[in-house]
């Protein structure tokens, strides 16, 4: 994905694995990114608050840790019979 | 009137100018959040915004704010645009007592005209999707129409359930879904994974605006929304069958996406800017597989701004809060007269009542919480008098500050159900509630000093409408 001397970044996780999950019907306007381990998309036009790690809201910075972490909802239930 | 399609109620809110087209060139981001966000902003008299210059895209249209004012939530009701909030809920009340009406089932919806299938499958391609909050983890599908039935009974078109629940899209083909587990959808996807099998669902966006107000309405478990809309519309709501699932969707939707809720998968999704005004967190939540989507030419993406409250979602859901637990406490205690349960979907209630005999007021604020949407909301209910307006907030603070003493009138209770977003809750999905009985006691409640309270002089009924005449320079 990433551009000559640029190395994409999750600005949410700081993963380095993106991927692109569309482009603009017109060529060329934007990209819309996705980050491989935390999900966060981003389209490459947003203001730098949504889209560059060093200017992402702390209070909305994700680890691994959080990932794992997250509880489930809803819960999954015990297989019928089973349980 | 009854709009058989979102496209119908835009141009009859055009008709009513209630309808802004923003024809300038507009970016994604921030832009159209911010102005539904803005329009939100305008008061009462909002407009609903429609755009179709975006930059990128070369054949978008976005409606915004649809419902987002009491003006626009009155034309959707087909009732003039001044009407009062009061009268739009007491109108709602009176249409709902003629549910059900049978909904007509139609051939050739005109979103079959245009169909993907397996590798074509694409949601990008069909909708101009877009951000709505900072902190959100992507882009959402919040005003859609999510129809499944319940796998005991494939069936039982009375237990098809169709609620708006959040989407993430999270893929071309994959939506992240946030089914509460008060909600009908979580008791479906329940059983199927207890049997460990997927969950079908149709998916129906752009709606005609009764479809979208049933969608956020708690209904029984039993009811149909279908039939309720058909009540609420005044007319048979007109239904189609999705060719995957063979589900019930509404006949005039703009797109119709299907597939299954993978049965016993959770993934990373959120947060979103929800309307608690509070962002919920990173959650592990069910997948949804797209495996078809129909849909007109040319579709109309329909979103919705939330946030800090009052934004579009609040109007959407007010009425449609109020009613159905007004009308379930009125089943057992007809003394109820009035409930107002707008305020953060009803996470605040306020309930008027007539008195039987001392403690009944709590008695009925105790059962505002043991409705089905109580189960889940309702953290607080205020009880006024009979004579006390739940609509008119002036007259409800006068109650809380001249009938309440807090040694006696707080009924507290620990460890409550309530749904996991409620941001106070601890652990998330459990709350205190608490009922606050700001009515007059009554024996054998003697207590306080009530006996001569000043009421409204026998005259002053006239007087109001002479002076109104006055005013309006009629005698
Ligand atoms: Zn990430």
């Amino acid at each position: 994905m990433g551009k000559e001397g640029f190395t994409p970044m999750c600005p949410r996780c700081a993963h380095e694995s993106i991927s692109k999950l569309a482009g603009s019907p017109v060529a060329g306007a934007w990209e819309v990114l996705q980050c491989q381990r935390c999900l966060y998309t981003w389209r490459t036009t947003e203001p730098d608050r949504r889209t560059k790690r060093d200017s992402y809201p702390e209070a909305f910075k994700m680890t691994q840790a959080d990932i794992d972490n997250a509880p489930e909802v809803p819960a999954i239930p015990a297989l019928r019979g089973r349980g | 009137m009854a709009y058989d399609d979102l496209r119908s109620y835009l141009e009859e809110l055009g008709e009513q100018q209630q309808l802004l087209h923003v024809d300038e060139q507009v970016d994604p981001e921030p832009d159209l959040a911010a102005a539904a966000n803005a329009a939100a902003r305008l008061g009462e008299n909002a407009p609903a915004l429609y755009f179709d210059n975006v930059t990128g895209f070369t054949n978008a249209r976005i409606a915004l704010n649809a419902h987002g004012s009491w003006a626009n939530h009155a034309v959707a009701m087909g009732l003039p645009t001044a009407t009062s909030t009061k009268e739009q809920v007491e109108e709602f009340i009176r249409r709902w007592e003629n549910f059900p009406v049978t909904p007509e089932r139609r051939q050739d919806p005109p979103w079959s005209e245009n169909v993907l299938e397996g590798e074509d499958v694409n949601l990008f391609d069909v909708l101009p999707l877009f951000r709505l909050n900072d902190g959100d983890g992507g882009f959402y599908l919040d005003k859609a129409a999510v129809v499944s039935r319940d796998p005991d009974e494939p069936d039982n078109f009375d237990k098809q359930n169709v609620g708006t629940y959040r989407l993430e899209v999270k893929g071309t083909d994959k939506l992240g879904m946030q089914p509460v587990p008060m909600h009908d959808i979580a008791l479906h996807l329940g059983k199927a994974e207890q049997s460990d099998e997927d969950l079908p669902v149709a998916i129906a966006l752009g709606n005609d605006p009764m479809i979208s107000i049933v969608a956020g309405t708690p209904l029984g478990y039993d009811q149909s929304e279908y039939e309720m809309a058909g009540a609420l519309r005044g007319t048979p709501a007109p239904i189609a069958t999705a060719p995957l699932t063979g589900f019930d969707v509404p006949w005039g939707s703009e797109v119709v996406l299907e597939g299954v809720i993978e049965g016993r998968k959770r993934e990373i999704e959120g947060p979103f800017g929800e309307f608690t005004g509070h962002y919920s967190g990173g959650r592990n939540m069910t997948v949804v597989r797209i495996d078809r989507i129909s849909h007109r030419t040319d579709p109309i993406f329909e979103s919705l701004y939330l946030g800090m409250p009052w934004t579009e979602i609040d109007y959407l859901i007010g009425p449609a809060t109020c009613v159905p637990l007004h009308q379930q406490l009125r089943a057992e205690f007809p003394e109820v007269q009035a409930v107002n349960a707008m305020y953060t979907h009803g996470l605040l209630a306020i309930v008027s009542t007539k008195k039987r005999y001392g403690g009944f007021a709590r008695a009925v604020g105790l059962r505002t919480m043991t409705t089905p949407h109580g189960l889940g909301y309702c953290k607080m209910v205020i009880v006024v008098d009979e004579d006390v307006d739940p609509f008119n907030l002036p007259q409800v603070m006068w109650a809380l500050s001249s009938k309440v003493n807090a040694a006696n009138d707080l009924v507290n209770l620990p460890n409550m159900s309530v749904l996991e977003l409620d941001p106070g809750s601890q652990p998330p999905g459990i709350s205190n509630k608490l009922v606050i009985d700001a009515t007059t006691p009554v024996s054998p409640d003697n207590r306080g000093h009530y006996s001569q309270p000043v009421t409204d002089l026998p005259e002053t009924g006239a007087w109001v409408e002479k002076l109104q005449n006055l005013m309006h320079g009629r005698s």
